[in-house]
């Protein structure tokens, strides 16, 4: 069965996005929900090339919100095994200084839709 | 509590401002701040449509007030009296719907705050209690579905399953 495909209202991109997994929807519906617009998957950042200027390794973050001028990038990894997303994330940073970019974690999205199972510890 | 008080009553001196709180969880932060503040203010209170509660009635897709202000704010000086300031997408919908009304100010007063986690940055948060780590609290009006809000004091919350 095929993720759902809600007609969202602050979207602002160009085509239909297609998401690769259930918590980069959810973020989608969190940003819909609070009518701040945003963008899937707009742009692709070159992060390496070989010596010939062929394209070796590029990163394409999920969400562009262009009031925010911000990119997010969705991960449904646990937070201890994201560290190849975190070297990814610090090329862009170092290739391109003036793009602001932040992770989420799939517990984030989570906590926005306040959907959680949790216990009283102290 | 004090030093946040007398920052406010401070910045504010000669003015009158309207502490606007969200239910629920900031009853109990407003209240003990509106009691600090040695200034003349008003309060105030809305309610908003939790995005939870939204989806699993099937109900609004969007963001909306369930209780709207009392007061017209038009030409007041408005401070938002939040208990956490996360993603700031909460805020960026008060504070948009807020400066409609052509307040003669408008600044965030927020018990908790974790500026690492922000999806939008151009908030006017102006006093912060404590920035915080990435954890979820309960008590002092902080909840987790409807219980433990009367815990007088904050508690940290983890994952079922944590070690």
């Amino acid at each position: 069965m095929g993720r759902e495909t809600p007609t969202f209202q602050a979207f602002c991109g160009a085509e239909t996005p297609r998401f690769q997994n259930d918590a980069e929807l959810e973020c989608a519906k969190v940003l819909d929900y609070y009518g701040v617009p945003w963008e899937y998957e707009p742009r692709t950042f070159v992060l390496e090339e070989d010596e010939a200027g062929r394209v070796v390794e590029a990163f394409t973050p999920d969400f562009y919100l262009p009031e925010q001028d911000l990119y997010v990038e969705i991960t449904v990894m646990k937070q201890s095994l994201v560290t190849r997303k975190n070297r990814k994330l610090r090329k862009l940073r170092e290739r391109y200084p003036d793009i602001k970019i932040k992770l989420f974690y799939k517990r984030d999205i989570e906590r926005l839709a306040q959907r959680f199972r949790l216990d009283l510890v102290s | 509590m004090l030093e946040l008080g007398a920052q406010i009553a401070a910045d504010y001196e000669g003015r009158e401002p309207v502490l606007v709180a969200s239910l629920k969880a900031s009853v109990v932060f407003v209240s003990d701040l509106a009691r600090a503040l040695p200034l003349v203010h008003a309060l105030d209170f809305v309610e908003l449509a939790g995005y939870g509660a939204q989806h699993e009635t099937g109900g609004s897709k969007r963001i909306r007030l369930l209780k709207d202000l009392d007061a017209d704010i038009a030409g007041r000086d408005v401070l938002i009296v939040e208990d956490v300031v996360d993603t700031g997408l909460t805020m960026h919908y008060l504070c948009k719907t807020f400066r409609l009304r052509n307040p003669a100010s408008l600044a965030i007063v927020t018990l908790l705050d974790r500026p690492y986690r922000r999806l939008v940055d151009d908030l006017p948060v102006r006093y912060v209690g404590f920035t915080v780590p990435d954890e979820l609290f309960v008590g002092y009006g902080f909840d987790l579905d409807e219980r433990f809000r009367s815990l007088p004091d904050l508690h940290v919350l983890k994952h079922a399953g944590e070690t």
